[in-house]
């Protein structure tokens, strides 16, 4: 779905709002502060038949639902690749289990991108929808870009979980739903259970049959902190960032970021981030007092509605306020009001973001004890099953 | 937000609802989160007479009729309990002491609560069966009580309890409710709820809560005869009880998980099959896998690995350089494992060392052989897929028996040698050593860790006293499966009420008349052995006028009286056939109708379906077809009394001349079948007459063969032939036909290289004409018996013929290779099979009689009847068979031994195997009992000679005519009174 919704909101208006939002402090219409969310209700589990799943509401009236099923599948044996797998099964000694325990040490453990399949369905648009497609794609790019993700699928070396994420938006869309729709596929994760594995090595899987012995996807335990990503919607107002804007506010946004970060364990079993992004291998840092270790995993543009609301029209230009000079005058002071600010006068913002806005913007994301941890902190809080 | 899950504080109906949360793995590796929503109920009513309150809110039919309550108002006490008690088993004690809830002494009023049941399916289906059973019997009070479903007893599981632990308090709190419901009912007597179980937490819980609770050894103290029933309680069982496992070492490999199996199996790894113990070695295994031709050899204990015959299990192939031989000994466990003491605690190596020894001799032999290929693949068990053990009847061994055991009453531990030889004998612990001893047994296994040489096991119950007729009659249905108990009412109910006094109705109006053709005007008898009782089969012949003649078979019309999907359908469908025991017939039917309407008895009128032919005088099919009729036999002769009257010239009546010519007929329709390669098969038949009052045997007779019956077979496979191509002309998917595949090659190639190198004799198997032919050619002119030999022999190398549906196979494959006919059925003995009866229905509708019924239709249901038939149609043979064989002996008990002529059937290096013709039985003489010392012995196995020097100087070689002396003698190993042979000379 397109970031730009037709927002009825006149150029005065527009104005208005885009300069109260660039005071320092700001001041957004709902009186929260910049990094301030709006309230949520989140609860899981709410679909039984699902190995996980979440819904969250947001004040605003919008409202997610995702679901998490996993299933068995084989995994495709690759030319190539060590194919022999059953050469411990034929000695049957326990001894050759052992080696098999430890070769599992060494962690052979692969991932796919395609042991993961993702649908976004938002109400009224087609699934083929050029917007729902470029959700589902930053989604789902958050989810694997740690590379850890898919990892956690891996069953044995013939096996592995493929998991299936539906995501789906049941209120019609009011603001841009991506900040919803990933956190509530972060709950969902969190809440996931897969069967626990009885068989050793790589036999043919198989299960316990008791759903209470299932252990989550993502354990919770105090050793780890491994958590499923989150997307935010971030924006920009000249120099102040405001976080989770409402659908008013990001029409006057100058730049609108969907930011996402993931908090890993530690930072010793943490592989050197492989994004090329700079400015996220430098603010891969460990934060001493919650543990959480936050990482940027990438930064994507948002094209702001912003930029095709109609502008305002200076007094000064304006034929109705008498405004009917020469030739030349009129043409001049059409010039500054394309070109320059004019006080009052609402005009669409153009060009990209500013590297000092990204800069500040980054930074904050990833502030300790910041919105960030704020967010996962809540989210960990929702009960879970 | 409102939530979307139900709460419990919004919804009234909150209490109501339950959900239950588990995985499911499917065949095909899928792997399912299953949520079933329970909706709880407050009228699942306790069932026990004494209540009043659930009466009134029972659920009712549509009649408004309660199901009527099953426990009794006043059950019996014990001694513990002396207001009397209910009964409530866990899973635990119905796994281990099934054959408990089975006596007919005690465990009376069970309530079994619904989720014991399920986990019961879960863990053994057997059990299960064998408990459903139990609840639909009347007189034993058992009721399934649906615990989960019933508010009050709905145990939800609790944050970190296991899937056990919350099954346990399920049950507790299902017998705590009992409790306190039954004591809400103001009767004087309010009886004792009881809970049964074996785990001692569960007991120690119940303890706590104040629930009554016993272990099971426990319970059966306070019962009457608590020292037959204590038996019953498996042994391992009771020593969880008494004494924490022992520390032993394993003797045995320990088994690879399921999943390890199954991935192997399917990488081809590793071979799932059915293991199957040799009978002349119970050290030898071979079992069938789909990935070889041949069978793999299994030997010894440690690759054996606690298998039994009959169990599925997995082998592993071993190296090349474990191949081996299969054994030219005969190794039996008795003799080898003779002296090992049942008590004492076992030590040491699972191969003893006589065992050892004779696993030596063996490789000596297979080493001092130069050629490599005659080794063959050997296998080891890593794993049993499914256990196929039954109850096995047997009977102590004496010499396991201590002396102080046979006084006491104390628990002792005993072997028990199974009347099958190819089980292992069993370890049993028993109070009553004293009582058993030499009495036939029927005995559970329990299981076999691998911690012990020998499988335990638990007594079920005594049959009597061995060589007793009941006792060994009941072990032989019993080692057979041979379902022998009397019919039910349910079924009798289906018989018609008129009983013996059913007639054909007079009036044609009749609905019985509808679509029957009267068939009473022509000349049709009934030709069978001695004393037949069930005639299912009659015939007559009339000329045509246009020189052809009329021949029809009209078989009884079993499916006029069995209609499909009653109860009596379901019994013979399930016995599926009639077994002959010397002395006694196990009927597929009740009686009324087998020996009575439905039998064809000579002047009274009866219901048939005839298949009239239309013959040329050359015995070809000029046309066919068939109807039910009624007929009216004239006479029902015997093979002998038929045979005189058609040999006496002076008879020329129209009955004699007809059978006369259906006589001339029949030699025709043999000539045409021999001529397209039907093998003319043997075995050795013998009957065994029976004083006539006592009914003990007092000669064996070797069965002549007359023409008349030839006459009956031939027009019998004629009806079978005509009837299938018909069924499966109407019914191409679904109908029931009998098939008889061609051996494979290599089954013969034992018997073919014994006559290479014997005789010299070829044997081609290239087809069923080519090995009739080749079968003619092996004569002895010096020894007519030879022939028979040979064709004995050769019929073991035979696969065995099977009913199946006709679209399981391709029609190629329908063939029966020993008749040589592209098609065959069995249509001609309704009254004594199953199979018959179904291929009577399904001509039935298609000649448009009646309209078919779904269940001859379907095609899952069909397979499974075959499937069942044909095993229970082996069994019968077996159980016929090994009754001839007891009576022999029994004939033979008593009198001088008598010298007989033998022919050697197989050799081994310390053995031979000799069949006696006039017995029709087989015995293996072994070398120590040729001569005392035991003689050296040289065996040389490609020329199949055995040499004896020292105390006995012998050559015997296969194949070769020897004098035995024949003298019955009491197997101490089986306790079956069989023959023994001595070799008395070689001719």
């Amino acid at each position: 779905m397109a970031s730009s919704q037709h927002v009825l909101l006149s150029p005065a208006e527009l104005a208005y709002l885009h300069a109260s939002l660039s005071l320092a402090p700001p001041i957004r219409l709902d009186g929260r502060s910049p990094t301030q969310f709006r309230p949520l209700v989140a609860e899981t589990g709410i679909l039984p038949g699902t190995n996980g799943s979440a819904r969250i509401c947001f004040a605003d009236g919008t409202e997610a639902i995702v679901g998490v099923k996993a299933e068995v599948e084989r995994t495709a044996q690759r030319p190539g690749e060590d194919t022999v797998f059953f050469e411990e099964g034929g000695v049957g000694t326990d001894d050759a289990d052992e080696e098999g325990e430890t070769r599992d040490g060494v962690d052979k453990r692969k991932g796919d991108a395609s042991w993961v399949e993702m649908t976004v369905e938002i109400p009224g648009l087609r699934d083929d929808d050029s917007g729902t497609a470029f959700l589902s794609a930053m989604l789902s790019e958050a989810l694997l870009a740690d590379g850890e993700f898919a990892k956690r699928l891996w069953i044995n070396r013939r096996f592995h979980w493929k998991l299936y994420l539906d995501i789906i938006l049941i209120s019609p869309p009011l603001s841009y739903p991506l900040p919803l729709l990933s956190l509530t596929s972060h709950l969902a994760l969190l809440s996931t259970r897969l069967p626990r594995l009885k068989s050793e090595g790589d036999e043919d899987p198989f299960f316990d049959d008791d759903w209470a012995a299932a252990p989550h996807l993502y354990p919770r335990t105090a050793a780890t902190t491994t958590r499923p990503p989150i997307t935010l919607l971030v924006m920009a107002v000249g120099n102040n960032i405001i976080f989770d804007p409402s659908k008013e506010e990001l029409t006057v946004a100058d730049v609108a970021l969907a930011v996402s970060v993931t908090s890993a364990t530690s930072p010793s079993t943490l592989s050197k981030p492989h994004t090329t992004d700079a400015e996220a291998a430098a603010a891969a840092e460990t934060d001493p007092e919650s543990g959480r270790n936050l990482r940027l995993l990438s930064i994507r543009t948002i094209d702001p509605p912003s930029r095709l609301t109609p502008p305002g029209v200076a007094n000064a230009v304006n034929a109705a306020y008498g405004a009917a000079g020469t030739q030349k005058a009129t043409l001049e002071a059409q010039t500054a009001a394309e070109t320059e600010a004019v006080e009052g006068v609402w005009k669409a913002p153009r060009g990209g973001a500013k590297r000092a806005v990204l800069g500040a913007l980054v930074q904050k994301v990833l502030e300790r004890g910041g919105v960030v941890d704020e967010v996962l902190d809540a989210l960990e809080a929702v009960e879970l099953g | 937000m409102a939530s979307l899950k139900r709460s419990v504080d919004s919804d009234p109906f909150a209490a109501n609802i339950s959900s239950k949360v588990y995985v499911r793995s499917t065949k095909s590796g899928k792997v399912q989160k299953i949520v079933r929503e329970v909706y709880l109920r407050q009228d699942i009513p306790c069932s026990s007479k004494l209540c009043t309150s659930c009466l009134d809110t029972a659920p009712r039919d549509a009649a408004g009729r309660p199901t009527p309550f099953v426990l009794s108002e006043a059950p019996a006490g014990t001694s513990v309990f002396r207001q009397g008690h209910y009964l409530v088993p866990d899973t635990n004690a119905f796994l281990t002491a099934m054959d408990l809830f089975e006596q007919s002494s005690a465990f009376y009023d069970v309530i079994v609560l619904q989720i014991v049941l399920e986990e019961l399916r879960n863990r053994s289906l057997p059990l299960y069966n064998r408990l459903i059973s139990l609840t639909k019997s009347e007189e034993k009070r058992f009721y399934v009580f649906f615990n989960e479903f019933r508010l009050e007893t709905h145990v939800a599981r609790q944050e970190g309890e296991s899937v056990n632990d919350r099954n346990d308090r399920a049950v507790r709190k299902a017998v705590a409710w009992y409790g306190q419901h039954l004591a809400r009912t103001k009767s004087k007597q309010v009886p004792a709820v009881v809970m049964l179980s074996n785990d001692r937490d569960n007991l120690r819980k119940a303890k706590q809560e104040n629930i009554p609770a016993c272990s099971l050894a426990e319970y059966v103290k306070q019962l009457k005869d608590a020292d037959t029933l204590l038996d019953m309680i498996p042994e391992d069982q009771d020593q969880e009880m008494i004494k924490e496992k022992r520390p032993g070492e394993p003797f045995y490999p320990e088994y690879f998980t399921m999943s390890k199996m199954m991935t192997g199996v399917k990488a081809g790894l590793l071979h799932q099959g059915i293991f199957n113990v040799s009978p002349y070695n119970y050290l030898e295994g071979s079992i069938r896998v789909p990935a070889f031709p041949k069978p793999l050899v299994i030997l010894g204990r440690e690759n054996i690995n606690r298998s039994i015959d009959g169990d599925v299990v997995v082998v592993e192939v071993l190296p090349r350089d474990q191949w081996k031989e299969p054994s030219t000994q005969v190794i039996e466990e008795d003799a080898i494992t003779k002296n090992e003491n049942a008590d004492a605690e076992e030590t040491g190596d699972i191969v003893s060392e006589k065992e050892r020894k004779a696993l030596q001799e063996e490789v000596k032999r297979t080493h001092s052989k130069t050629t490599e290929g005659h080794a063959q693949p050997t296998a080891k068990v890593v794993g049993v897929v499914k256990r196929n053990w039954r109850q096995y009847v047997g009977h102590i061994d004496q010499s396991s028996v201590s002396q102080s055991a046979q006084q006491g009453r104390k628990q002792d531990t005993v072997f028990v040698i199974p009347m099958d030889k190819k089980i292992p004998r069993i370890r049993l612990r028993t109070r009553q050593v004293a009582e058993l001893v030499g009495k036939r047994i029927l005995i559970a296994i329990d299981g076999w860790d691998r911690g012990s040489r020998h499988p335990t096991g638990h007594f079920v119950r005594s049959l009597g006293e061995l060589e007793t007729k009941a006792a060994e009659t009941e072990a032989l249905l019993l080692e057979y499966d041979v379902q022998y108990r009397p019919f039910p009412k349910t079924v009798l109910d289906c018989l018609p009420k008129e009983g013996h006094d059913w007639k054909v109705p007079e009036s044609l109006e009749d609905p019985g008349w509808k679509d029957r053709e009267d068939l009473r005007g022509l000349l049709i008898c009934s030709i069978d052995p001695v004393g037949c009782q069930d005639i299912d089969d009659a015939l007559h012949s009339r000329p045509l006028p246009n020189g052809n003649t009329e021949v029809g078979v009209h078989i009884a019309d079993v499916s006029h009286f069995v209609k499909p999907n009653n109860a009596m359908d379901a019994e013979a469908s399930i016995r599926g056939t009639t077994v002959y025991m010397v002395d006694k017939r196990i009927d597929m039917l009740p009686m009324l109708l087998g020996t009575d309407l439905c039998s064809l008895k000579p002047y009274v009128e009866r219901y048939a379906f005839s298949v009239l032919w239309e013959l040329s005088p050359d015995a070809d099919i000029v046309n066919v077809r068939f109807t039910k009729s009624v007929i009216k036999s004239r006479e029902a002769f015997s093979y002998e009394q038929a045979q005189l009257r058609v040999d006496d010239n002076s008879q020329n009546d129209e009955l004699t001349t007809s059978i006369r010519t259906l006589l001339a007929l029949s030699k025709k329709l043999k000539q045409k079948r021999l001529d397209a390669g039907a093998l003319s098969l043997s075995s050795p038949e013998v009957k065994v007459q029976m004083e006539s009052e006592t009914s003990d045997p007092i000669d064996v007779k070797t069965k002549v063969l007359l023409d008349t019956m030839s006459l009956v077979e031939e027009f019998m496979l004629l009806a079978n032939v005509s009837v299938a191509r018909k069924i499966h002309e109407a019914f191409p998917q679904t109908a029931i036909l009998r098939r008889h595949g061609a051996p494979p090659k290599t089954n013969f190639d034992e018997l073919a290289n014994q006559l290479r190198v014997k005789r010299g004799m070829d044997l081609s198997v290239e087809s069923s004409r080519a090995l009739a032919d080749s079968l003619d050619a092996c004569v002895d002119p010096k020894e007519p018996f030879f022939n028979t030999l040979i064709r004995i022999m050769a019929t073991r190398c035979m696969m065995a013929a099977e009913y199946f549906c006709s679209g399981t196979q391709a029609y190629p494959e329908f063939r029966h290779y020993g008749l040589a006919s592209e098609i065959y059925t069995h249509f001609t003995s309704p009254i004594r099979r199953y199979a018959d009866l179904m291929a009577h229905r399904q001509l039935a509708a298609a000649i448009g009689y009646e309209a078919i019924h779904p269940t001859t239709r379907s095609r899952g249901r069909l397979e499974a009847v075959c499937k069942n038939i044909n095993v229970r149609h082996r069994n019968a043979q077996l159980a016929g068979r090994a009754s001839i064989a007891y009576y022999v002996g029994q004939a033979l008990r008593g009198k001088a031994t008598t010298e007989e002529d033998g022919f050697v059937l197989k050799i081994f290096s310390n053995g031979l195997v000799v069949l006696v013709p006039r017995f029709g039985i087989e015995g293996l003489i072994r070398l120590r009992d040729l001569a005392d010392p035991e003689p050296a012995a040289e065996f040389d196995a490609d020329s199949y000679t055995l040499r004896t020097s020292g105390s006995r100087e012998l050559e015997v070689e296969l194949f070769q005519k020897v004098r035995v002396r024949v003298a019955d003698q009491k197997d101490e190993a089986t306790g079956k009174r069989g023959v023994k042979m001595e070799l008395v000379s070689v001719y």
